[in-house]
């Protein structure tokens, strides 16, 4: 089980993340172009061959979203723009291959994550938003990986056995 | 504002308990895992060498302020995920169960001494400690069952476990809190040479 709703959650997570290092005025726009994209890339017809890819696209955005709060100036309003577009693109081409439109509200929802995140970082201590964002990165590289890799599994002994 | 003393002190007991109850080396044990969040979360709050040397890396933080309260517990998962790759890709390693019990004595030892490494040599411990443990966990994640789960279950535990430890290195701020701390570090290390025994010899 690798696709629904998590990957496109944790994606818009990020974007909440990266978010809260922008600008105010740049949130609402933000917002918008990642509701409006996700929406019209989850009812569009996208071929399922691409699911691979998708998928890849969708990890490698969680984590360069990610690592986006460790920018030194933060995050302009048209580079939140662009993350929240790009967001949405693979949120939606996801969410088109193996999810359902619940999935939309779920994942969308998950950009709310930006209110405590601002909290935190305008509070002297943006560093605690920082380390929730490499938790974040560390799942996405771990899941990218992972189509790549020979699991082992579940069934087998693990090293103590 | 009075009461915030006797938080920390309960919050650093519960961790001590939390440390005696798990089991040793549970956390990587038992053949195959159900999958999911919920495994993946509970994995390393079940077994005494990760949970204690998670929150040794985070009470090791605390010691030695900024920045790296806080670049430690960045610099795990990071690096941790590089382990869990090369352990599902069978590359081998020393026993990881011998790495797993030096992290804790390692770790521990810092704590109990007070040592105030320079960044770039903590940095360089607690990555190479999170080799091993994203090592063990990389070879249990389960094919069958739900990885990106799993995986978002165990990296959050690993990173509430930092918190916990940063949380107790609060109690560096209170009289004699250094003692306590510094104690609980010599009880991690005497705690993580039980592991070295078991790896070693049972």
């Amino acid at each position: 089980m690798r696709g629904g709703a998590l990957p496109p959650a944790l994606l818009c997570a990020a974007v909440g993340l990266a978010l809260a290092f922008a600008p105010r005025r740049a949130w609402m726009p933000s917002l918008v172009t990642l509701t409006v994209t996700t929406a019209v890339l989850a009812a569009l017809p996208i071929p399922t061959e691409w699911l691979e890819g998708v998928f890849l696209g969708c990890w490698a955005s969680v984590a360069a979203t990610a690592v986006t709060v460790h920018l030194p100036r933060g995050m302009t309003p048209s580079g939140a723009a662009g993350l929240s577009f790009n967001a949405g693109l693979w949120s939606g081409a996801e969410i088109a291959l193996a999810g359902s439109r619940l999935d939309i509200v779920k994942a969308v929802a998950c950009v709310l994550l930006l209110i405590p995140a601002a909290f935190v970082a305008n509070r002297r201590a943006p560093i605690i938003v920082k380390v929730v964002a490499s938790w974040l990165v560390a799942v996405a590289i771990l899941a990218a990986a992972l189509p790549f890799l020979p699991v082992t599994p579940g069934y087998l002994p693990d090293h103590m056995d | 504002m009075s009461r915030r003393p006797h938080v920390r002190v309960l919050i650093a007991a519960s961790a001590v308990v939390a440390v005696f109850i798990g089991s040793s080396v549970e956390a990587h044990m038992g053949t195959g895992l159900a999958g999911g969040f919920g495994s993946g979360f509970r994995h390393p709050l079940t077994g005494g060498d990760h949970l204690l040397a998670m929150v040794s890396v985070g009470l090791w933080g605390a010691f030695l302020g900024q920045p790296l309260i806080f670049v430690l517990p960045v610099i795990f998962p990071a690096v941790m995920v590089a382990g869990a790759v090369m352990g599902m890709l069978g590359v081998t390693l020393p026993p990881v169960e011998i790495g797993i019990a030096l992290s804790v004595i390692v770790l521990g030892g810092c704590i109990a001494l007070s040592l105030k490494a320079p960044t770039w040599v903590a940095s360089l411990i607690v990555a190479t400690f999170a080799i091993f443990h994203g090592y063990a966990h990389g070879k249990e994640l389960p094919s069958a069952a739900d990885p990106i789960g799993y995986s978002l279950g165990f990296v959050l535990a690993t990173g509430s476990l930092h918190a916990l430890g940063i949380g107790i290195g609060f109690l560096n701020h209170r009289p004699r809190g250094v003692h306590v701390t510094r104690g609980l570090g010599a009880l991690i290390t005497g705690t993580g040479i039980w592991f070295l025994y078991k790896a070693l010899v049972l």
